[in-house]
């Protein structure tokens, strides 16, 4: 029996413990959003939504779980999908396409292991009772990883995730699916960009690329939506447009493109695609959590803080965590269901001309407040964030005084058409009087008034 | 020290398994019914498929594709300078000359980035 008390730590046993434990919460999580979006948008259309599916499986036994506002109902659309055909079209490239739903599902579910949950977790000793390996104690980090670059990690990986919409769109060998993967493609490869570019502005400020420690300034020095706001907008239009959420969810305009890349899918493949998304969205807005909103912490909640390491403690601080997140899923749930989708060619030249622009400026203007570090100065708990909330306030007003000299280019041009009322070809006399003889009965007045 | 990306391994197996475990799963359970000529067929809506997908398509995803590499590798180069100067003593000499060197590192991105736009780079219609 080799020694293996040098080698399992409390950290990776904690470590190993959040991982197989966080990865089935998204996972129930990421069945729920499903059920959550459909309510969403149910209650938003004035509609219902799911509401009659519960978990009594057609048994006269189980009939008391019958009903349950439809909770069934995420569980019931998982086993459908399994039991329906997995069809693979003829002219398509079969290991890509089989390949492509497992390539979007795991980079969106690897992603959220370096999220603190619970930041600091202090162990008692123990023993291990099979194996008799005494494990010391001490502070171990309540994440799935602890690692140095975490934040590095998270953006590394979640970048992958263009890889299962390329392929998907590529292998498919349709034209609507090849349309979306590219749309799609060129849309996440451009809102890298500005993702990048806006933490950049926050890891100027906070000097770390390790999770634990942007909780640690923040619970310090404010949360860094307070003091960066142009930044976490920035970063919010990021994730939405990279977990190809709405407004910009191109890739998969229906009246567009029909289902985008993932037209040919069925069954569970195509469900993979799905659970991508959602998985990818929890993902992000934990990532905005983290960055922006102080993680675990709420202010004016005293045990909320790195220095209370009980274990009580440690589960609040990832129910808070969790409740974040989930309120972040439900505000981007809103958003699909209120704005309109934008054009293919707006989102990219939002992204080229606007968001990265702006985001540049924002990390040259906070490298200098770093530079100049007037922070102390004002001598208040949260004054780090002044000098910040000044500069981004300086950013925005001076593109408001520069807004007028922006190039603007028209992008809704109107076409004349022929025939058009309101748009006609010029020289076209368009008459705008009823030729209907039943509307002019009706309304004797228009035959003269409606003539231009 | 690499004992602390083991969690990683953990979750790219996990994960991995998962995936593999939807695609056998749902092939086994889910019937396989024989399919004619128009069922294998690419879905368009009902059309008949004209041509192949495998069609040239417009050149702006590749400018797209090259300014993106480029934008990119720069943010590369910006995190570690961003946590390293972030740890610079404020208003130091050094801190001034890393505020001087990464500024000028950005004014050539920024020519770049100006003359994509004066070509046409970013224009989409």
């Amino acid at each position: 029996m080799p020694d293996l008390s040098h080698f399992i730590t409390a950290q990776l046993i904690v470590s190993a413990v959040i991982c197989i434990v966080v990865v089935h919460v998204i996972l129930i999580g990421v069945a729920y959003s499903i059920y959550l979006e459909r309510k969403v948008s149910a209650y938003i259309q004035d509609r219902i939504g799911p509401n009659r599916v519960g978990f009594d499986f057609g048994l006269p036994a189980l009939r008391f779980l019958r009903g349950m506002v439809g909770l069934g109902q995420p569980l019931a659309d998982g086993l459908k999908f399994f039991l329906k055909e997995d069809y693979t079209p003829a002219h398509v490239d079969k290991v890509l396409f089989t390949l492509a739903p497992a390539l979007i599902v795991i980079p969106a579910l690897m992603g959220f292991i370096i999220i603190p949950w619970g930041g600091t977790w202090n162990v008692p000793e123990f023993t291990i009772p099979v194996l008799n390996v005494h494990v010391a104690g001490g502070p171990v980090q309540v994440a799935g990883a602890v690692v140095n670059v975490g934040v590095l990690y998270l953006l590394a990986v979640a970048s992958l995730g263009v890889y299962g919409v390329t392929l998907g769109g590529w292998a498919s060998n349709n034209k609507f699916s090849f349309l979306g993967g590219l749309r799609s493609t060129a849309q996440m490869l451009a809102y890298e960009i500005p993702l990048g570019l806006s933490l950049l502005a926050v890891l100027l400020v906070v000097g770390s690329l390790i999770p634990a420690d942007l909780v640690g300034y923040q619970v310090r020095n404010g949360w860094l939506i307070l003091s960066q706001p142009i930044a976490a907008i920035l970063f919010f239009i990021s994730i939405l447009a990279e977990a190809n959420r709405a407004p910009f969810d191109n890739a998969e305009a229906e009246q567009e493109l029909v289902g985008g890349y993932h037209t040919e899918y069925s069954s569970m493949r195509f469900a993979l695609f799905f659970m991508g998304e959602y998985a990818h969205m929890i993902t992000s807005s934990a990532f905005f959590a983290l960055v922006f909103l102080g993680g675990y912490h709420l202010p004016l909640v005293p045990w909320l803080s790195p220095e209370s390491t009980t274990l009580l403690a440690v589960l609040a601080k990832c129910l808070v965590y969790f409740g974040k997140v989930g309120l972040l899923v439900c505000f981007m749930m809103v958003i699909r269901w209120t704005l309109p989708r934008m054009r293919f060619d707006q989102v990219m030249m939002m992204a080229w001309q606007a968001v990265i622009p702006l985001a540049l400026i924002v990390v040259i203007v906070s490298s200098v407040v770093v530079y100049l570090n007037l922070g102390p100065r004002f001598n208040l708990p949260w004054g780090e964030s002044i000098p910040l909330l000044v500069a981004n306030a300086a950013i925005t007003v001076g593109f408001l005084i520069m807004y007028p000299f922006l190039p603007n280019y028209e992008v809704n041009r109107r076409v004349p058409m022929y025939g058009s009322r309101f748009n006609p070809v010029p020289g076209e006399r368009v008459s705008t009087r009823p030729m209907d003889a039943t509307a002019l009965a009706d309304r004797p007045e228009a035959a003269v008034a409606g003539a231009r | 020290m690499l004992a602390t990306y083991l969690p990683v391994l953990l979750i790219l197996l996990m994960t991995i398994t998962f995936a593999t475990a939807n695609l056998v799963i749902t092939r086994l359970l889910g019937p396989s019914r024989a399919g004619g000529s128009v069922k294998s067929m690419t879905y368009e809506s009902g059309m008949n498929p004209v041509g192949t997908a495998r069609k040239r398509f417009n050149v702006r995803f590749y400018l797209i594709a090259v300014v993106f590499l480029v934008f990119d590798v720069e943010i590369i180069f910006l995190y570690p300078w961003a946590t390293t100067f972030a740890n610079l003593e404020p208003g130091s000499q050094d801190s001034a000359i890393w505020l001087g060197r990464i500024m000028f590192f950005l004014a050539t991105t920024v020519v770049a980035y100006l003359y994509g736009w004066r070509k046409g780079v970013f224009k989409f219609d």
